[in-house]
């Protein structure tokens, strides 16, 4: 809510200066969001009186002017190509040298031949109003001379009204904060009438046919208007506070929303048939043509002001253009009502038109504000357009309701905010926001949380207990925390003091983070960069790794920023191959990255969420220097990670298995999947996939590496085969053997198979197992090659004999001939 | 041969063998003359060999010269040995010499993204306090996203958060950490001290300061008698610990549905120490987090009774401690990745 100083001045006194005040404000809970200088930029332009004015002979649209700006100053002579000014005017004069809004400065220039010595200003010009098309006219008793600035120049504030507080979007709303913060008294405009001719009931009916959706309307209307600009001054104000001046019926009605926070309607007296108001709901089929000069297609849960012959104006939102007031408009009627929130804020999405007014409308209005913002309108309409007002008001609920009860504890009050606070200071505080209190009755029901049932006080507790008598315009106070909040809000939140809890503590409870820190912590140390890339990926990321655009597992977003940006991720592989993407771009092509992140799939219609590692290497792992060779990323660089990685956590050893299947995305021959045991020793569990990407992907995706691998790692899985404790297990103290076995088997057959066959047959007595040469070729057959591994044998307790060696040696060496086919080379 | 003629040719044995030790520049040269004149058929034996032919009480006076000059040889031959070892390593040393100057070999140094580190640096200092981690979804219920934190479907306060919703009926992705205050009630029961950090989305197009995917921090705090007084001391010791000791810090009244009193939580801006700056528009003061006495329908949905119980949220953006932390202008760097960025971390 912008508001002008000048203007809250007509409802409190403020003796601070505009900052200080900013201050005081946010304090309380209406935050200053800025502090605008209207007028600073007004420099060097006074108030001039108009002369003469002439054709500019070598001109058919200029005007030459003679302005007087000061008993003392020189006469200027000044052009202007606005057709509106005539001689005795006072006008805004920019003499030589000033400068306008936007930095534009006026000198002495010439025009088709004559010299002109400044400006005349409008109103857009200085931004005073939104008039573009003539000069400013300034009131006949604008004093000569005189600086605009110290005129029409004002301060703004820039207030961020919380949507609890409708009843502060208003200047007399913030009056009574500002009264509030300093004591100084609110001044109610004096809202007197004169009343003349027919009643109103002989000219206007009302009928609601929802009360629920329109529990109050007020309607008033003023005889014989004349319409036309308003004054200058509500011109200046209605600018400053951010609404476009129209004319002043228009403007009328503006300036009671901003002043009183009440949005009131007013309807050419014409364009309602048989002065009949139908308040409904839209029909099926019905159309309306907005102020905006929209046709709109009404939906049945639009309320509508009607007549007989159709809609009027869609109601809270925005009115319609076949009743719009206009220059011939010569009766006017006021509408001022109130409508369901809910409603309101429905329609105004629905048809996209949010304005000031349903901004109003949707946080609630006060009842009696329907009475007293139509007599304001009525008031201001028939002062600025002329005209007078038809006796009465047509009011379908004149009835209005007192002020709420609300009991609250006082002790309660303290407890919650930590320090005691006094009951008389209590009261005192509850006053300054015009909540009065009384002594709580025994029965009086302490309403605790909204919905629920309140706590009945009885006759000890009601002695301690006060009821709040709260001001209708405070539709947000409901339950006693909301009373304590007002004493904190008046008291001063810096008055709570602050001290550590002496509560008890929680019960133990493990860190879910942990493993994904020790994660962390393992790969940074190895020499990774940690990313965070966007949950939100586009369907062209999910369609690079085989995922279609409509695939049924995907979850989309639909109300998305960008379609880049439309599809929670499935996979961390497209952000992973987006960061090495967009830093290949800086020349940034040796990478190594991991990323902790969730990925997300429906199943069977609920969103399922799954916590995913992804590490991606692309070009030279050793590091360029001097003195050793690139190792460009490849399969074995990530594997290599990974163990160590599971290794460095305690987990067991992730096996690699050949995929049953392979992704679009994978390289077919350069794809594993890792298992690890499962928690009890049971079947694997899939850890994840450690791939070189297929080069159809990296091409598609951009990327100009062809060296890259990846591992894509379930962290639950992980977790699952981290031991919750590690346990010390004592090293032999006998030594150990080491037996070489050159394994041949066929192309076909998997390493990890073999070293599977191998473990098996060798326990218990392996200690380790390395494989420490692949080799293909003469002598060896085609179609074959050896996989030399190194075991080393040990016995927990005492020095292996050779037979014992050359049984499981032997036990090996038959596992690996009857279940592979294979032999060893001699 | 005579006494004086041995004695004689022992002596010129000597000043030879120490002429040849002098002049052997090798060890393997030192061994020669090693053998030549100490070994089993060295000089020095066949010499002595001639003792027998002198007369008797000769004998000793010619084996004591030729101990001396066996001593004196052998002397000069450790001697030379060593000289000869310690030029050997000299010129080792000498030949191994680098260029100390250049480089050391490349080790990747590795980086942890500072979004993530402040996250966990909130953690443990709010874990001094006996606050643990709980964790939420990031699709979340439009229940528990806003219905059970006290914000009815239409209600005007949903403007506060701008929501990006799914295709997935009931369901949107989190606007903030608050729905976290519902999963910690309803799984665990007072004495409640939790944190809950966590990804958050919001519909909001992209600046320095604002983004569609933010982090944030949810911090709870329920049980019977906890206060007001205690979320202020927390907030103080929090705003130490990142922010340094004396830093001034401020309360005012903030609103949200979810608590009452609602709090903003204001520390004195770190870039102007607050004499005003652009960073802090002016005002001397940057608003860190929101936060607020937990709402008696928030609890109640939670499970608890707010006649019994009361407590405290916050929510902390995650992104803008980050900012303020590390000096960084302009968010949308969080999500780029840019190695140049990453490697400062």
């Amino acid at each position: 809510m912008r508001v002008p100083l000048s203007w809250l001045g007509d409802y409190v006194d403020v003796d601070l200066t505009p900052e200080a005040l900013a201050d005081r404000l946010t304090l309380l809970g209406m935050e200053v969001q800025g502090i605008e200088r209207r007028g600073i930029d007004w420099q060097r332009v006074v108030v001039g009186e108009l002369l003469t004015v002439e054709p500019h002979p070598g001109s058919d649209h200029l005007l030459v002017t003679t302005v007087r700006t000061g008993p003392a100053e020189p006469v200027l002579t000044v052009l202007t190509g606005a057709s509106n000014v005539a001689a005795g005017q006072r006008v805004p004069v920019a003499v030589p040298g000033a400068v306008l809004p936007g930095g534009r400065r006026i000198e002495v220039t010439r025009m088709a031949g004559r010299e002109s010595q400044g400006m005349l200003c409008s109103g857009d010009e200085l931004g005073l109003t939104t008039d573009a098309d003539g000069i400013l006219i300034l009131p006949p008793d604008a004093p000569v001379g005189v600086a605009m600035a110290d005129l029409f120049g004002d301060v703004v504030l820039d207030v961020d009204v919380k949507p609890n507080r409708g009843d502060a979007l208003s200047l007399i709303g913030l009056a009574r904060e500002v009264a509030a913060a300093t004591g100084a008294r609110v001044r109610w405009p004096e809202i007197a009438l004169e009343e003349t001719g027919p009643a109103v009931e002989s000219r206007v009916a009302v009928e609601v046919l929802d009360e629920r959706l329109c529990p109050r309307f007020v309607a008033r209307l003023v005889d014989g208007v004349t319409v036309g600009p308003s004054s200058l001054r509500v011109q200046a104000r209605l600018t400053a506070a951010g609404v476009r001046p129209v004319s002043n019926v228009v403007d009328a009605s503006n300036y009671v929303m901003l002043e009183l926070g009440k949005p009131t309607h007013t309807f050419d007296a014409a364009g309602i048939a048989g002065g009949r108001i139908v308040v409904r709901p839209a029909r099926t089929g019905e159309r309306l043509e907005t102020l905006d000069h929209v046709v709109r297609d009404l939906t049945p849960e639009t309320l509508l002001i009607a007549d007989p012959a159709g809609p009027l104006s869609i109601a809270g939102v925005m009115g319609g253009a076949s009743s719009e007031v206009g220059m011939a408009t010569r009766t006017v009627v006021i509408e001022s009502a109130v409508f369901d929130p809910v409603a309101i804020r429905r329609a105004a999405h629905h048809y996209a038109l949010r304005s000031e007014a349903s901004l109003r409308f949707e946080k609630g209005q006060e009842t009696r504000l329907a009475r007293i913002g139509a007599d304001r309108v009525a008031q201001l309409v028939a002062a600025w357009a002329g005209g007078s007002v038809a006796p009465g008001r047509v009011d379908t609920a004149p009835a209005e309701p007192e002020p709420a009860r609300l009991p609250f504890r006082p002790s309660r009050v303290s407890g919650l905010l930590g320090t005691t606070i006094r009951v008389d200071a209590i009261r005192d505080l509850l006053a300054r926001v015009d909540v009065r209190t009384e002594p709580a009755r025994p029965g009086d029901v302490v309403p605790v949380a909204t919905g629920f049932p309140g706590v009945p006080l009885d006759g000890a507790a009601a002695a301690e207990a006060l009821v709040a008598i709260v001001p209708t315009h405070r539709r947000d106070m409901e339950i006693e925390a909301d009373v304590t909040e007002e004493v904190a809000r008046v008291l001063g939140y810096d008055r709570v003091p602050g001290r550590l809890p002496e509560t008890p503590m929680p019960e133990y409870r493990p860190d879910p983070r942990r493993t994904v820190d020790d994660v962390r912590d393992a790969l940074a140390g190895r020499g990774l960069d940690e990313v965070v890339t966007h949950a939100l990926v586009g369907p062209l990321d999910h369609e690079r790794i085989g995922i279609a655009g409509d695939d049924p597992a995907t979850i989309r977003v639909t109300n998305p920023l960008s379609a880049e940006h439309s599809q929670l991720r499935r996979s961390l592989l497209p952000g992973l191959v987006r960061v090495l993407v967009e830093n290949e771009r800086q020349r940034r092509v040796d990478l190594s990255l991991f990323e902790i992140g969730h990925v997300h799939d429906l199943v069977d219609g609920v969103p399922v969420e799954r916590a995913v590692l992804g590490i991606l290497l692309a070009g030279d792992q050793a590091g360029v220097a001097w003195n050793q060779a690139a190792r460009p990323a490849d399969l074995w660089e990530v594997r290599g990670l990974v163990t160590a990685l599971c290794a460095r956590l305690g987990a067991l050893r992730p096996t690699a298995a050949r995929p049953g299947t392979v992704a679009s995305y994978e390289h077919p021959g350069r794809t594993a999947t890792l298992l690890v045991a499962g928690p009890d020793g049971g079947v694997d569990a899939v850890l994840g996939r450690v791939f070189q990407p297929h080069p159809a992907y990296l091409e598609a995706a951009e990327v100009r590496s062809t060296h890259v691998a990846v591992a894509l790692l379930d962290l639950d899985v992980l977790q699952a085969a981290i031991p919750a404790v590690r346990r010390y297990v004592p090293f032999p103290r006998v030594p150990a053997v080491e037996r070489d076995l050159a394994i041949v088997v066929g192309d076909g057959t998997a390493a990890g198979e073999v070293e599977r066959v191998v473990r098996d047959a060798a326990a218990p007595l392996l200690r380790t197992l390395r494989l420490f040469d692949v080799y293909a070729g003469a002598p060896l057959a085609p179609g074959e090659r050896s996989l030399a591994f190194r075991l080393t044998l040990q016995s927990p307790e005492r020095t292996l004999t050779d037979e014992e060696i050359d049984a499981t040696v032997g036990r090996v060496v038959d596992a690996l001939r009857t279940r592979l086919g294979a032999h060893i080379r001699a | 041969m005579d006494l004086d003629t041995l004695s004689a040719r022992l002596s010129a044995l000597e000043q030879s063998g120490l002429g040849a030790i002098r002049a052997a520049g090798d060890p393997d040269a030192l061994d020669a003359v090693h053998v030549a004149y100490l070994g089993r058929r060295g000089e020095l034996k066949t010499l002595l060999g001639g003792i027998g032919a002198l007369p008797g009480p000769d004998r000793p006076k010619v084996g004591a010269i030729g101990n001396a000059v066996r001593e004196a040889l052998e002397a000069a031959l450790e001697a030379r040995r060593r000289e000869l070892g310690a030029a050997a390593l000299d010129a080792r040393l000498a030949r191994e010499a680098v260029d100390v100057t250049l480089p050391g070999r490349p080790v990747r140094r590795g980086s942890l993204h500072p979004l993530i580190e402040t996250n966990r640096e909130i953690a443990r200092i709010f874990g001094q306090f006996g606050f643990v981690v709980y964790e939420g979804p990031e699709v979340e219920t439009d229940v528990r996203n806003f219905q059970a934190l006290n914000i009815p479907p239409d209600h005007p306060a949903r403007d506060l958060w701008d929501t990006l919703y799914t295709d997935v009926p009931g369901y949107l992705l989190r606007t903030h950490t608050s729905p976290g205050q519902i999963h910690v009630m309803q799984r665990a029961a007072p004495p409640i001290r939790a944190l809950l950090p966590g990804r958050c989305f919001r519909y909001e197009a992209v600046d320095a300061s604002h983004g569609f995917e933010f982090f944030q921090v949810e911090g709870l705090m329920v049980d019977e008698g906890t206060t007001m007084a205690d979320l202020r001391g927390l907030l103080d010791a929090f705003a130490q610990a990142m922010f340094g000791r004396g830093r001034p810090t401020r309360f005012r009244p903030g609103y949200y549905p979810f608590t009452e009193p609602s709090v903003a939580f204001d520390v004195q801006c770190v870039v102007c120490d607050g004499r005003g700056c652009a960073s802090c528009k002016r005002t001397g003061w940057m608003t860190i987090l929101g936060a607020g006495m937990v709402h008696p329908v928030v609890l109640r949905n939670g499970g608890l009774d707010p006649e019994r119980y009361q407590g405290f949220a916050f929510g902390l953006g995650t992104d803008r401690i980050a900012i303020l932390r590390y000096g960084i202008d302009d968010i949308r760097m969080f999500l780029e990745n840019d190695l140049r960025f990453l490697e400062q971390f």
